[in-house]
């Protein structure tokens, strides 16, 4: 293959070291996600994978290294970050305006993709979890940028609405998106093009050939 | 103002006035704790004399014990209603706000509503004290009283937005806010403290307002720079909560020379 330009690449970290007082989290970890790739990002509980992206995401800062992402993202957290007070429309008008988006065609879109359009007029502190974690990814992607930073972005969801989001995850990818997934879920990782692993605040690139199991359905 | 400048103010606006219009609590306590407090202050404190030494005229002047109570007590409901809303309102939004930041909307915009949001609800219910304090006794200039009032209301706000912003706790925060108001309310207390002459109650959140208050209540005099040391308090509080608050919601891509603004998508 060979090495793309960085124009290529809506994601390239390098040489990126974090550290809790004397726990540190993350070594020299580096990566490069190419264009229109759905990659999962895996490791233990609490070896330090929301950390990473919450950094790749600008949302924490590292001790030292180097992210590059030239053409915006959208980041969708591990716990729903919405405010109870305002319904699923009055969170999309909202975001909206922060966006600067001239319509929310999108964003309908992924209300009926998510299965959770009845819901628009429902304020979130009366939706359920799942209904909320609908709304957290939605707000990652309604304005359709090209790289996805998404922490366990189906937390809550029944099974039909976690295939729901693999079809979507897949169909981004093929709309040239970059689409980055935090799993832990060993299912998951047959349906990533490329994968790495987060051990010991080293990161890895794995093999999807000697990782996906072998009875897992696939999203590719 | 540009029509995006205008939208970006506008809907943060509407949506800072609806979060507080949402809290049930807040406008239970307006509603009720503010002429509950202003009845019971008339109906059960004496209506003796009082001295009352007012720096905004250097003498001190002797008025209703009962009357000067109402106006404590309005200052004393009026900021801790306030207090709370605006505690509560900053603190639980916070994350939400870094997100809509980290998005793209303009930090100055978030607080110009929450600051729009804040003088909308200390004009309103410092009004509503004001026409309640008059149902029992009509002040001498009921339209300053108002004016001092939101000042106290402004400065509490302005506190409340800046304990949300520094402490890490909804229980912290309420308990701060409700210490600082009986510390400022004790210490001024016409009737507890009628000549209220240490110097340190000078530098109490809301001692413009009571000065204020008072020469509204019994006097013709309008003491203008003691109304305006609630909105100073009011001022420095959110200058604090802003610095937090900038500095806590601040993009971390910036700095390292990696930022640049998301390029305008294919669904715009």
């Amino acid at each position: 293959m060979n090495d793309p330009t960085p124009t290529d690449i809506p994601l390239r970290v390098t040489g990126l070291h974090k550290s809790y007082g004397r726990h540190r989290v993350l070594r020299d970890v580096g990566l490069a996600l190419p264009q229109a790739c759905l990659a999962g990002l895996v490791g233990e509980n609490g070896s330090g994978k929301t950390t990473l992206l919450r950094i790749l995401a600008g949302r924490l800062s590292p001790d030292r290294g180097r992210v590059d992402h030239p053409a915006g993202l959208g980041y969708c957290p591990q716990h729903p970050v919405l405010n109870p007070a305002f319904t699923v429309v009055q969170h999309l008008r909202f975001f909206q305006v922060a966006y600067g988006l001239r319509h929310l065609r999108r964003a309908h879109e992924l209300l009926e993709i998510l299965d959770f359009a009845d819901y628009r007029d429902h304020r979130v502190a009366t939706l359920s979890g799942g209904t909320r974690q609908k709304l957290n990814l939605t707000l990652a992607l309604m304005h359709d940028p090209p790289l996805l930073l998404l922490d366990e972005p189906y937390q809550g969801f029944d099974w039909d609405t976690y295939e729901r989001f693999w079809k979507l995850a897949a169909e981004l990818r093929e709309r040239g998106r970059s689409v980055l997934v935090v799993s832990h879920i060993a299912f998951d990782t047959v349906r990533f093009d490329r994968m790495w692993r987060l051990r010991d605040g080293r990161l890895t690139e794995l093999s999807i050939a000697a990782t996906a199991p072998a009875t897992a359905e696939g999203g590719r | 103002m540009t029509r995006r400048a205008w939208t970006r103010y506008v809907t943060a606006a509407r949506f800072a006035l609806l979060e507080h219009l949402r809290n049930r609590l807040a406008l239970a306590l307006v509603v009720f704790f503010v002429p509950t407090w202003i009845t019971l202050v008339y109906l059960v404190i004496a209506d003796a004399e009082v001295g009352y030494f007012l720096r905004a005229t250097g003498e001190t002047v002797v008025v209703h014990g009962n009357h000067v109570s109402k106006i404590s007590g309005a200052v004393n409901a009026v900021t801790l209603i306030v207090g709370f809303m605006m505690f509560i309102v900053t603190y639980r939004s916070f994350e939400f706000d870094e997100r809509l930041a980290t998005a793209g909307y303009p930090r100055p915009y978030l607080l110009a509503a929450k600051l729009t949001a804040l003088t909308t609800a200390s004009l309103l219910i410092s009004a509503y004290a004001v026409a309640v304090i008059c149902l029992y006794w009509v002040p001498e200039q009921p339209v300053m009283l108002w004016a001092a009032l939101a000042g106290a209301a402004l400065a509490f706000g302005g506190i409340g937005v800046m304990l949300a912003a520094l402490l890490r706790g909804e229980l912290e925060g309420m308990f701060c806010i409700i210490m600082l108001s009986i510390i400022d309310m004790g210490l001024q207390n016409p009737v507890a403290n009628p000549t209220a002459d240490s110097d340190i109650v000078r530098y109490l959140p809301t001692y413009g307002t009571m000065q204020a208050g008072v020469a509204a209540g019994f006097q013709d005099t309008v003491p203008l720079t003691y109304l305006l040391l609630g909105p100073v308090w009011f001022l420095a509080a959110v200058a604090v909560a802003a610095a937090i608050y900038g500095l806590r919601t601040r993009d971390r891509r910036r700095g390292q020379g990696l930022l640049r603004r998301a390029r305008v998508s294919a669904s715009r």
